[in-house]
């Protein structure tokens, strides 16, 4: 899964091809990543004028789908984008969300993205000052002293398992493309499933009391664009403000269920989690379904229509009440 | 009535109106008894069923839910029950996965002629659920100030 | 400002005020705590520090950084129930809500956390009243812990607060190593200071204390002030004056409009009103609301006068740093970082200020 081209190379060739399109007119808007205020953070930007190029990088915290930023996008718009990102895209061109021909997409390899988490537990909160995500090794400043750590053994999770880091749709490709990733066994879903209906549930119970409600994860998304949410309908109510646990649930199942077929598993959703909410878990296990049930992989086709949005005549027969 | 084992479900139940609905009503214009746990919701179709539907029924106190539909072909607006089916199918899985009682969401394909066979399907799922229990997962509380 | 006489007088007030707890005593005050009433704490969730109610004194884990959420949901709860009623055939009870009347200690919030209470205090306080918010802090007590390893994103300084602040504690606590060297800033924390649990501190404790505070305080970023041609009168003018400057557009374009830095931060406190109705019973509660949401300005006719991430975000940096100074002469964020480091694209309000303050028109 790894890219042969550093972190600096990438970096180069992403400001490279944004400058061409900036200066050619090609596009209004550059939407790619800038180093954060804070070590191990990078985040969006939106780079308008030529003169701000050089703000854009790419390295191992770009974290943020920026397919997020393109619905209602009225100008021409140069979005980076890594594996994840442009399925998102994808899906957003079959529902109508952008134009294909609105955007100009650079393509990136991706070879993952580092978890701040398992560096804090790691390294302990705030001892951090500078960090160099490179390619291969994670080189991280501490006030007096540096460590040089193998990257892979702190990304995402849902990184290490990515089935498409390169981006299946582009326009300019920068980097090399990544050696042949994994296929998807959703192991972690069947080991779940073959858990006890108790533990199931209890581990949901506390998965979902975790919750606050800020609705990070809703809006990280690139796929959830209502403009009103069914959570925040109040005619008729669905679900009430509180935290109350069975609405804080019926917000994750119904969530999950809208993105059915849809959701690429970018993780956007659990990275945006302030309080580590294991949110996957619902899309995972509706990833395999629709796979199972329909055939269907969201984000790899712009001519497969989403499957909840679809049927078949000989759609097989689920278990049913038959007498 | 107090006493736990005279415990009635109450389930939810919706019935699309041109097959499944009258499906029920023939069941009663012929006399034929079934389980009086139902409490039944028509809808145009059963594509109309938002899962948000069934999750507010058991958010509300109800034991169980059964959604009843034109059998595949049937559909009086032609197509409404095989989105319908997909979803069921979908959100089935869900609530399995995430631990929810097995049988306490149910869905069936009841015909407008076919009383009979709505009596045996209130029948089935009324056993069921009663057998579950009282259902205790989704339902909705306010924790006090 | 209380004039002083002498430094030694002032000295001696001080002393008479502090005093030592050992470590090896902590679990046991903290029991006696609990016997009497609620103690909120920081504690361990998996990876995380969460500030909450806490059952055991050995549940509690005090001197780490600080907690995720903010210790105000121990006074402002996220969820709270306003009344309940019940329909009846004679008409309609209510029953009011209470907290009991049991006390309420914060214990080892940390010193911007206890700030924060001052401003909520004057918010929820003055000649309207919030009961609900009254009634728990007429019975609380803060018992916070210095922080004597600030983190890199703690800005408390910039703020008028610091790592070693009392502002907003009945007790704080000071780190000596085997020992908390305990300060009551408050007439509540002088009472406690009765308790066995405590003993006469030292002149080596005092001196050790002194060496700590100033190193904690100089070990903070420099406390870069957040507006760059830092006044005396704040930054309520110049805020002002930049409304409608374009460079909001710019600063605030990757905004997601989620609630994370209005929930976790100590010192917001907006909130909504809803009904839980059933058939016969129902519950008025109220729940945290936050400004970045769209639907926080909506109007019943659709129209929305904030309705992009610019006007809300600008909102909020104007309700912070130029409403609540002139409604309630006090800013309202104690530079606690955590809308810093929790926000998920990175959207630093720091930045914010300072490149409007650039801009600022001379």
């Amino acid at each position: 899964m790894s890219s042969v081209s550093s972190m600096s190379q990438l970096t180069r060739e992403i400001r490279e091809s944004a400058r061409k399109l900036l200066r050619d007119g090609q596009v209004q808007v550059v939407i790619g990543f800038e180093r954060g205020s804070l070590p191990l953070r990078s985040r969006p930007c939106f780079v308008r004028r030529e003169e701000d190029i050089d703000r854009l990088v790419w390295d191992g915290c770009c974290e943020t789908n920026l397919a997020r930023y393109l619905p209602k996008r009225k100008e021409k718009a140069a979005i980076v984008a890594k594996g994840c990102d442009s399925r998102a895209i994808v899906e957003l061109i079959k529902e109508n969300q952008v134009h294909r021909d609105q955007i100009v997409i650079i393509g990136v390899p991706c070879n993952g993205m580092i978890d701040g988490l398992l560096i804090e537990a790691k390294m302990g909160r705030g001892s951090i000052v500078e960090d160099e995500g490179s390619a291969e090794k994670l080189i991280l400043k501490r006030t007096n002293s540096e460590e040089i750590l193998d990257r892979t053994d702190f990304l995402h999770e849902h990184c290490k398992a990515c089935t498409h880091p390169d981006p299946v749709l582009y326009d300019v490709l920068v980097g090399q493309p990544s050696a042949e990733a994994a296929k998807d066994t959703f192991s972690d879903v069947e080991a779940f499933g073959a858990r006890d209906e108790e533990g199931r549930w209890a581990y949901l119970v506390h998965e979902v009391g975790k919750c606050i409600r800020c609705y990070a994860c809703r809006n990280a998304c690139p796929l959830c664009y209502c403009p009103e949410c069914f959570v925040d309908a109040s005619q008729p109510r669905w679900v009430g403000k509180s935290t109350e646990l069975s609405d804080t649930m019926v917000f994750h199942l119904i969530r999950a269920f809208h993105l059915a077929g849809r959701c690429v598993a970018c993780g956007a959703c659990e990275r945006a989690c302030p309080m580590g909410v294991d949110i996957r878990k619902l899309n995972r296990k509706l990833q395999k379904d629709v796979k199972d049930l329909f055939n269907h992989e969201a984000g790899m086709s712009l001519e497969e229509a989403s499957p909840l949005a679809d049927f078949r005549v000989d759609d097989p027969e689920q278990p049913m009440v038959d007498p | 009535m107090m006493e736990s084992d005279t415990w009635e479900p109450k389930i939810v139940a919706f019935l699309c109106n041109w097959c499944s609905y009258a499906g029920a009503d023939l069941a009663g214009t012929s006399r034929i008894q079934y389980p009086s746990n139902i409490r039944v919701v028509r809808v145009p179709c059963s594509g109309r069923i938002d899962p948000l539907f069934i999750l507010a029924s058991l958010q509300k106190g109800a034991d169980g839910v059964l959604v009843s539909g034109c059998h595949p072909g049937d559909c009086h607006y032609l197509t409404g029950n095989y989105s319908a089916r997909r979803k069921f199918a979908v959100l089935k899985s869900l609530l399995q996965y995430i631990g929810l009682e097995e049988g306490r969401v149910q869905f069936s394909w009841v015909s407008a002629a076919e009383g009979t066979r709505f009596a045996k399907v209130v029948e089935q799922v009324t056993a069921r659920i009663k057998a579950l229990g009282k259902s205790k997962k989704l339902v909705k509380e306010i924790p006090g100030g | 400002m209380t004039s002083m006489t002498s430094m030694t007088s002032m000295t001696s007030a001080i002393r008479a005020n502090t005093r030592l707890l050992r470590k090896k005593r902590m679990e046991s005050f903290l029991e006696a705590l609990l016997q009497d009433g609620l103690v909120f704490a920081p504690v361990r969730k998996g990876e995380m520090l969460l500030f909450e109610r806490i059952e055991s004194a050995r549940d509690a884990v005090l001197g780490q950084r600080n907690t995720k959420n903010s210790p105000k949901s121990a006074l402002f709860p996220q969820t709270e129930r306003l009344f309940a009623y019940r329909h009846h055939k004679e008409g309609l009870a209510i029953e009011a809500a209470s907290t009991g009347d049991k006390e309420r200690v914060l214990f080892g919030v940390h010193p911007c956390d206890a700030r924060a209470h001052l401003l909520l205090d004057r918010v929820f306080g003055g000649s309207t009243e919030d009961p609900y918010y009254a009634e728990k802090r007429r019975k609380a007590i803060a018992i916070s812990i210095a922080c004597t390893h600030p983190d890199p994103s703690c800005f408390c300084l910039a703020l008028g607060g610091g790592p070693c602040s009392q502002e907003g504690s009945d007790l704080l606590l000071l780190d000596l190593g085997d020992s908390y060297l305990v300060e009551a800033p408050s007439e509540r924390g002088r009472l406690l200071l009765e308790d066995k649990s405590f003993e006469d501190a030292d002149e080596e404790s005092f001196d050790k204390a002194e060496l700590i505070k100033r190193t904690a305080e100089s070990s903070m970023q420099p406390a870069a002030p957040l507006w760059e041609k830092a006044t005396d009168e704040g930054m309520e003018k110049p805020l002002d004056a930049l409304f409608d400057d374009p460079l909001w557009n710019d600063l605030t374009e990757s905004c997601l409009s989620c609630g994370i830095c209005t929930y976790l931060c100590p010192t917001c406190h907006c909130f909504d009103i809803s009904d839980e109705a059933g058939a016969v019973t129902g519950e008025r509660i109220r729940t945290w609301d936050s400004c970045q949401f769209p639907l926080f300005t909506r109007q019943a006719s659709g129209h929305n006068p904030r309705p992009s991430a610019k006007e809300r975000f600008r909102q909020r940096i104007m309700h912070k740093f130029s409403h609540l100074p002139k409604n309630v002469n006090m800013t309202g964020c104690v530079g606690c970082g955590r809308c810093v480091t929790e926000c998920p694209v990175n959207l630093d309000f720091r930045e914010v200020l300072l490149a409007l303050s650039k801009n600022e028109a001379t």
